[in-house]
C-alpha cells in the first residue's frame, strides 16, 4: 500500500510540475550567470545591491517578464549547459567564456536581432571583434581582464636583481632566485592544469610572435615560434625555476604562494592585488608586463567573457521573446547596476559608459585599461577552439612534462585539428 | 613464581629504567649545526663593494664572538654562473660555524622548558624504584601478607610508572623540537612572533652560553639546530623494554612480547586512521592564511577560529545537510520498501525466472552512476524530476536495490521458515507472515541494509552534481564544492562544513556498530 | 525446504513488482538511452545527432591514451581491493580479540567508512600537499624531518597516494565484513584445536580462513564492483593530470564527457566499462550458481 503511494505521489508531483510549466504565460527568461567570486551569488539572489538583488530589481522594473536567474560555479557551468541542450532545455541567456560551438550547431541569436542599437554602439568595439563569426555578432562581452607579471619587491630587492623584461632575463632572475634561496622560494609560477595551461601557452608563444593562428587566422600551432616557447616553458620547469607540480597547481594556488613568498613571479590578472588582501596577506608586489623573447614583441594578454542569447523556436511570440532579452541586457548594463557589479568582481568594464565612474572610483583602473587596449585574446571566435584549448593543455603541455618532445605532440596535435 | 622473585624481578626492571633515563638524560641531545649565522649576499662579487660590506657584517659578528668567549669559523662560498647575456654573476654566502651539544642536563641547567619534561621523567623513575622496592620489603613480611594483593599492587604500580617514564622521553624530545626547530627559529627569521622572554634567554643559555644577550635573536638567524640521530633509535629501544615490562609482569616474555605487539598494532592503526580526521578538525578553525602557511609555523592554530562555522552555515550549509538527511532517509526508505518483499520473494518462494531476476539484480550492480550519466540526467528532465531531491531519491534508492535485496535475501534465509508456515496455516496470508512474524526476527539484518544503503546515498556525488543545479536542491557532497573548486580551495571552510557533514555520520555508526557486526553475522554477506 | 506456501501463481512476481518498476525505470532505462547514444554523433555543444555507427567507440579506443587508461584501471582495482582485503583482515583478526579498549578501536575503524569519498580525498590532498601540507606541518613540527618533503614528486607517486588513499578507505567494510565472519565461529572449535596443539598459524590456515571465506568472497566482489565505479579519489586529487596519466576508466570517461566535451567517445567507453564489468558478473555468476547447484 505504502509503496503504492509513494508511486501515486510521485505521479502527482510530475503531473503538477508539467502543468505548472505549461500554465505559464507571457515572456520568461532563464539565464544562467557564472560564479565570479564569492559574492556573486549573493549580488544577484541575495542581499548584495544595497540591501536588494538583481533579479528582484529586475522583476520589480520589469513586472511582465519572469526571470529564472541562476548563478552556476565555473567548474559546473559547462557540464550543465551541455546537458541542457542535449535534453533540448537551453537557457534562453547564457553567460559563459566560448560561444563557438554554440554558432556551429547554429543555437544562437544573432545579437543585432535583440540588442538595442544605442546599447550595442556602448561596447567597446576590439571586444565586438572577438565575437563575429562569418560577419555575424553572436556574442557580446559582459566583463575582461588582463593578464600581467607580478613579482615580489622584497624577494628581488634581497637578492639583488632586476625585473627581467626578456626571457634570458627571466631565466637569470630564477637561476639568482634559485641560487639564493636554495630552491625555498620558486622563481616563476606556471599552471600546466586543465584549467589554465592555454593562458600559460599564450603567455609564451605570443611573447615569441607565435600564437594559436597565423596571421590569416588560421590554426598554426606547430609553428616554429610556438615549439621554442614551448620548449622554452619546459626548460624552465626542468631546470627548477618553476614551481614544482604545474600539471596540478592551478593559478590560485600560486596566486597563494606568491602572498606566502614563496613564489617570486606569477603571471595573474588585475584581480590578484584584491584577492591577497581578501586571504589576508601582506606581500610587496610591483606589476610589469609579461616577459618575451629577444627580438619579439611582448603583448598582453587579455581574458574576455560573454553574454549571448539561445534560440527557442518553441516560444510563441518571437518578436516578445527579443524584446524582452533586450530589456535584460538594458538593465544589466544599466551603469547603475553595472558599474557595481564589475567593481564588485574587480573585473575590468566591457561598455564605455562604466569606464567614467569606475576610474572614477578606483585611479589604479586606469593603468589596466590602457594593458586592455592592446591585449590579445583567445581566438574563442573558430569553432575548434575548445578542442585547442583542450588539446595544447593535456595532449602537449602535459605530455611534455612526462618528458616527451615538444615538437612533435604539437605537430600531432595540429593535424588532429586541421585534419592534415 | 613466588612474589618475592616476582618483585625482586620488578626491582631489576625499575632499576634498569631508571639507568636508562640517567643515560638518555646525559647523553648529547641536541646539535647545533655549524652555522651560527649565515650572510647571503646576492649579486655581489669578490672584492666589490657588496662583498666589502657583507664581508665587514660577518667578521664584526665573528669578532663579537670571540669577545664573549665563543671561538667561531668563518667561511665563504662563491657561486659564479654566466648568464644568457655573457655577463658574469656571483653570489657569495658566508658562514660563521660554531657547533653545539647538549645534553638533558644543559636543558635542565638552564631552564629551557622542555626540561620540565625530565624533570617528571626523573620523578616517575624514583617512585617507581620507591614502590617496587617497597614491594620487594614486603613480600618477605608476614604483617604484609594479610593486606591482600598489596605486593601486587605494588609491583604493577612500579612497572605502570617506569613504562610512564619511558614515553616522557619521547615527549621531551618532540616538545623540545617544536620550540627549537619552529618557534625560535621561526622568530629568529622574523616569521613568527615571539615565543616569549623566558624561552629566548633559555635559548641563549642553552646554545650561546648566555653570550647572546639582547642579540639572540639576531645569532639565532640560521643557527641550524637537529637532533642527533642516534636519539631516535630510543624509540624501538623503549618500546622493547616496555615489552619486556609487561612480560615481567605477566612472567611470560613470550606472552608479553604477544600482548605489547598487538598494542602496538592497534595504537598505529588508531593513529593512522585518525590523523586525516584531526588534521580535518584543526585545520577547520584555522584563519585563511594559516591554513597555507608555507612556514609551517603551528601544528594548531594559534587562534582557533571559531567563527568559520557560522561563516559556512550563513553560505547555506545547513539547508545541503537537511538535503542530504531527506535524500537519504527517503532513499533508504523507498530501497526497503521496494527491496523487502523482492527479497521476501528470493528467499521464501519458487517461482520461473528467480535465477533470471537474481542475474538481473547482480548485473544492475555493475554500473556506476557515474557510467550513466547522460542517461539519467536525460530520463530525469523527460520525467520532470531534474533539479528535484525527488529525482535523486527515486535514482539513489534504485541504484542501491541490488545490494538490498542480496543482503536481505541473504538475512531471511538464514532465518527458518517454519514459524512462517505455521502462521500460514494458521490463516496468515503471506503479507501478514511477513510483517509479523519475519520482519521483527530480521531486525539486524535490516538495520545493517538500512545502513548500507544510508551511507552510500548520504555519500552520493556525481549523480547529484548533474542532476540538481540550483542551490536550494543542493545534498551537503555538492554543497562542499563551493569551497573546493579544483582551481580554488577554501581549505577552512571547506574542512569546517566537512567536519559538519561527518559527525552526525560517524556518531550514528558509533552507535549501531555492535549491531552492524552481528547484522552482517545473521547471514547478511554470507550470500 | 525453505518455502512457504503460494496462492496463485502470479504472486511471487507480484512481489518482484515494486523492485523490477523501480530498476527498471531509473536503471534500464538509463542503459537504453546511453547504448544509444554511443552510436550518435554528439556535437560539442551537446546537440544529438544522427546515428554514426561505431565511430564513437573507434575514437575511443584509439585515442593514444587509452591503453595507458585501462592499464591504470587495472592496477587500481587489483592493487586497492587486494591490499585492503589483505590488511581489513589482519585488522579483523585484531580487533577480534580481547584486549582493553577493543569497544573504542572498533568504533575508530568506523570513520573512514563513515566519511563522504570527496571529504575524505580533499582531506588528503591537504595533508600531502607540498608547500603547506599537514603531513610536513606534522613531522617538521615534530622534528622528524628537518625540510619540507615533496609528497607528490611525480605523477606515477601521486598514483600510488590514490591507490593508498583508496584502500584507506576500503579497509573498514573488508574489516567488517571478516569480522562479522570471525563471530560467527564457535569458539569450541578454537578449544579444540588448541587442545590438540595447533599453533596460531595452524589454526589461521586450517581454522579461520575457510570458516570466514563465504564473508570474504562477498566483500571482495562488492569491493571490486566499488573500487571499479570509484571516481571521487582521483578526480578530487589529479583530475587524471598529466595527460591522463593517472586516470582510470571512470575518470577518464567522466574528464572526456564533461571537461573536454566529447560526448560520443565517453559514452562509447561506458559501455566499454558496463561490458567489462559484465564479464566480472557473468564470471561471480556461474561461479555461485555453481555452488547453489552443489548445495541442492
Amino acid at each position: 500500500m505504502k509503496k503504492l503511494l509513494a508511486l501515486l505521489m510521485a505521479l502527482c508531483l510530475c503531473l503538477s510540475c508539467m502543468a505548472f510549466a505549461a500554465a505559464e504565460d507571457g515572456v520568461t527568461l532563464d539565464v544562467i550567470i557564472c560564479e565570479y567570486g564569492n559574492n556573486t551569488r549573493n549580488w544577484f539572489l541575495g542581499t548584495g545591491m544595497n540591501g536588494s538583488n538583481f533579479v528582484d530589481l529586475f522583476q520589480a522594473a520589469n513586472p511582465d517578464i519572469k526571470l529564472n536567474l541562476e548563478v552556476v560555479s565555473w567548474s559546473d557551468v559547462h557540464k550543465e549547459v551541455s546537458t541542457r541542450i542535449s535534453n533540448g532545455n537551453a537557457p534562453d541567456i547564457l553567460n559563459i567564456d566560448t560561444f563557438s560551438e554554440f554558432v556551429a550547431d547554429n543555437l544562437l541569436l544573432p545579437v543585432k536581432d535583440y540588442c538595442p542599437d544605442d546599447l550595442f554602439e556602448d561596447f567597446f568595439p576590439a571586444f565586438i571583434q572577438e565575437s563575429i563569426i562569418d560577419g555575424t555578432v553572436w556574442a557580446v562581452p559582459d566583463l575582461a581582464s588582463a593578464r600581467a607579471l607580478y613579482y615580489n619587491k622584497a624577494i628581488f630587492d634581497e637578492v639583488g636583481i632586476e625585473v627581467p623584461a626578456t626571457w634570458g632575463e627571466l631565466k637569470d632572475a630564477c637561476q639568482a632566485i634559485k641560487d639564493f634561496y636554495a630552491g625555498d622560494v620558486y622563481g616563476i609560477g606556471l599552471d600546466l592544469t586543465e584549467d589554465e595551461g592555454q593562458a600559460t601557452f599564450a603567455y609564451f608563444a605570443w611573447g615569441n610572435n607565435g600564437g594559436f593562428t597565423d596571421e590569416n587566422g588560421a590554426w598554426a600551432l606547430n609553428s616554429d615560434k610556438n615549439v621554442e616557447a614551448m620548449e622554452f616553458v619546459m626548460d624552465l620547469i626542468n631546470s627548477g625555476y618553476a614551481n614544482p607540480s604545474p600539471s596540478t597547481q592551478t593559478r590560485y594556488e600560486l596566486q597563494d604562494l606568491f602572498g606566502a613568498g614563496k613564489l617570486a613571479m606569477v603571471i595573474a590578472p588585475n584581480q590578484l592585488p584584491q584577492y591577497l588582501a581578501e586571504k589576508g596577506f601582506t606581500v610587496d608586489f610591483v606589476t610589469a608586463d609579461i616577459p618575451h623573447n629577444e627580438g619579439a614583441t611582448g603583448s598582453s594578454v587579455g581574458v574576455m567573457d560573454r553574454v549571448m542569447a539561445f534560440k527557442d523556436d518553441a516560444a510563441p511570440d518571437q518578436a516578445a521573446r527579443n524584446d524582452a532579452i533586450g530589456r535584460f541586457l538594458k538593465f544589466f548594463y544599466d551603469p547603475q547596476n553595472y558599474v557595481g557589479w564589475v567593481s564588485m568582481e574587480t573585473f575590468l568594464p566591457a561598455v564605455n559608459s562604466a569606464v567614467g565612474a569606475l576610474v572614477e572610483s578606483d585611479p589604479s583602473f586606469q593603468a589596466w585599461l590602457n594593458v586592455l587596449a592592446n591585449c590579445r585574446f583567445y581566438p574563442a571566435a573558430n569553432a575548434q577552439w575548445a578542442d585547442v584549448r583542450n588539446g595544447v593543455v593535456v595532449d602537449v603541455e602535459q605530455r611534455a612534462l612526462t618528458g616527451e618532445e615538444v615538437r612533435p605532440l604539437l605537430d600531432t596535435l595540429q593535424t588532429k585539428i586541421t585534419g592534415k | 613464581m613466588n612474589p618475592m622473585q616476582a618483585n625482586l624481578r620488578a626491582l631489576a626492571a625499575a632499576l634498569l629504567c631508571a639507568v636508562l633515563s640517567v643515560v638518555i638524560v646525559s647523553l648529547p641531545v641536541y646539535h647545533f649545526e655549524a652555522n651560527v649565522y649565515t650572510k647571503r649576499s646576492g649579486n655581489t662579487f669578490v672584492g666589490d663593494e657588496r662583498y666589502q660590506a657583507a664581508r665587514q657584517e660577518v667578521d664584526a659578528l665573528a669578532a663579537d664572538y670571540s669577545a664573549r668567549g665563543i671561538e667561531t669559523e668563518t667561511t665563504e662560498e662563491v657561486i659564479e654562473r654566466t648568464n644568457s647575456k655573457g655577463e658574469k654573476t656571483s653570489l657569495v654566502v658566508f658562514r660563521v660555524n660554531k657547533e653545539i651539544r647538549c645534553s638533558g642536563w644543559d636543558f635542565l641547567r638552564t631552564g629551557f622548558p622542555s626540561g620540565k619534561v625530565l624533570i617528571g621523567m626523573l620523578a616517575l623513575e624514583a617512585a617507581a624504584l620507591l614502590l617496587a622496592a617497597l614491594g620487594c620489603l614486603g613480600s618477605g613480611n608476614t604483617l604484609w601478607r594479610d593486606v591482600k594483593g598489596a605486593s601486587r599492587a605494588l609491583r604493577n604500580g612500579a612497572i605502570a610508572l617506569s613504562v610512564a617514564a619511558l614515553a616522557a622521553a619521547v615527549v621531551f624530545i618532540l616538545y623540545t623540537n617544536v620550540i627549537i626547530n619552529r618557534q625560535i627559529s621561526l622568530y629568529a627569521t622574523g616569521i613568527a612572533p615571539s615565543p616569549g622572554e623566558k624561552v629566548l634567554s633559555a635559548a641563549d643559555a642553552l646554545i650561546y652560553q648566555g653570550a647572546g644577550g639582547q642579540d639572540t635573536a639576531q645569532l639565532l638567524k640560521s643557527t641550524v639546530s637537529s637532533v642527533i640521530p642516534l636519539w631516535w633509535l630510543q624509540i624501538p629501544a623503549l618500546l622493547g623494554l616496555t615489552v619486556c615490562l609487561i612480560a615481567v609482569r605477566d612472567g611470560h616474555v613470550a606472552h608479553g612480547l604477544q600482548r605489547g605487539l598487538m598494542y602496538l598494532a592497534v595504537i598505529v592503526m588508531c593513529v593512522v586512521i585518525l590523523y586525516p580526521f584531526v588534521i580535518m578538525f584543526i585545520s577547520a578553525f584555522r584563519t585563511d592564511a594559516d591554513a597555507t602557511d608555507v612556514n609551517f609555523q603551528y601544528m594548531v592554530p594559534v587562534t582557533w577560529m571559531w567563527e568559520n562555522l557560522s561563516y559556512i552555515l550563513g553560505r547555506g550549509v545547513l539547508k545541503y545537510l537537511l538535503n542530504s538527511l531527506i535524500l537519504s532517509a527517503g532513499a533508504t526508505c523507498l530501497a526497503l520498501l521496494c527491496g523487502i518483499p523482492a527479497a521476501y520473494a528470493m528467499a521464501r518462494m519458487r517461482f520461473k525466472g528467480r535465477k533470471l531476476f537474481m542475474g538481473f539484480v547482480i548485473m544492475s550492480q555493475m554500473f556506476s552512476p557515474v557510467v550513466l550519466l547522460v542517461g539519467i540526467s536525460r530520463l530525469m528532465i523527460n520525467l520532470r524530476l531534474n533539479d528535484t531531491l525527488l529525482g535523486l531519491v527515486f535514482v539513489n534508492a534504485a541504484f542501491n536495490q541490488a545490494f538490498a535485496i542480496w543482503l536481505l535475501r541473504g538475512t531471511f534465509v538464514s532465518i527458518s521458515p517454519e514459524m512462517e508456515q505455521a502462521a500460514c496455516i494458521d490463516g496468515c496470508n503471506s503479507v501478514t507472515a511477513l510483517i509479523r512474524v519475519l520482519l521483527p526476527m530480521a531486525a539486524p539484518g535490516i538495520v545493517t541494509t538500512l545502513i548500507f544503503v544510508f551511507i552510500n546515498s548520504w555519500n552520493e556525488y556525481t549523480i547529484s552534481t548533474v542532476l540538481i543545479n540550483s542551490d536550494s536542491n543542493r545534498p551537503i557532497t555538492v554543497g562542499l564544492t563551493q569551497f573546493a573548486a579544483f582551481s580554488m580551495i577554501q581549505w577552512n571552510y571547506l574542512f569546517a562544513s566537512s567536519l559538519l557533514a561527518t559527525i552526525p555520520v560517524v556518531i550514528l555508526f558509533m552507535f549501531i556498530e555492535k549491531h552492524l557486526v552481528s547484522g552482517l553475522t545473521s547471514g547478511g554477506v554470507k550470500g | 525446504m525453505n518455502q512457504i506456501l503460494v496462492r496463485h501463481k502470479w504472486e511471487p512476481y507480484l512481489w518482484l513488482l515494486p523492485s523490477v518498476l523501480l530498476m527498471g525505470v531509473f536503471v534500464v532505462y538509463p542503459v537504453c538511452i546511453v547504448f544509444k547514444l554511443s552510436f550518435s554523433e554528439i556535437s560539442r555543444s551537446g546537440v544529438v545527432g544522427s546515428l554514426n555507427g561505431l565511430d564513437n567507440y573507434i575514437t575511443a579506443v584509439t585515442a593514444p591514451e587509452f591503453g595507458s587508461v585501462m592499464l591504470n584501471t587495472l592496477i587500481w582495482v587489483v592493487s586497492v581491493v587486494g591490499i585492503s582485503t589483505l590488511l581489513g583482515f589482519v585488522a579483523a583478526l585484531l580487533l577480534n580479540a580481547e584486549f582493553f579498549g577493543r569497544k573504542v578501536a572498533r568504533s575508530i575503524m568506523v570513520f573512514p567508512w563513515a566519511a563522504t569519498l570527496v571529504v575524505q580525498a580533499s582531506v588528503w590532498k591537504y595533508i600531502i600537499n607540498y608547500e603547506y601540507g599537514a603531513l610536513n606541518n606534522t613531522l617538521l613540527n615534530l622534528g622528524v624531518i628537518s625540510q619540507s618533503v615533496n609528497w607528490r614528486a611525480t605523477y606515477v607517486i601521486d598514483f600510488i597516494w590514490e591507490c593508498g588513499i583508496g584502500i584507506f578507505v576500503t579497509i573498514p567494510f573488508v574489516t567488517f565484513c571478516v569480522l562479522a565472519g570471525l563471530q560467527s565461529i564457535d569458539v569450541s572449535y578454537y578449544e579444540a584445536a588448541t587442545v590438540d596443539g595447533a599453533d596460531f598459524w595452524k589454526k589461521l590456515k586450517h581454522l579461520t580462513l575457510p570458516l570466514v571465506r563465504p564473508s570474504l568472497t562477498v566483500s571482495t566482489v562488492l569491493n571490486i564492483i566499488y573500487v571499479f565505479n570509484s571516481f571521487p579519489i582521483i578526480y578530487t586529487i589529479t583530475r587524471g593530470a598529466p595527460a591522463h596519466k593517472t586516470d582510470t576508466l571512470v575518470t577518464y570517461l567522466y574528464m572526456l564527457a564533461f571537461s573536454e566535451q566529447r560526448k560520443g567517445p565517453a559514452t562509447a567507453l561506458s559501455v566499454v566499462g558496463f561490458l567489462i564489468l559484465c564479464v566480472c558478473a557473468g564470471i561471480y555468476m556461474m561461479v555461485t550458481m555453481r555452488k547453489e547447484g552443489e548445495e541442492a
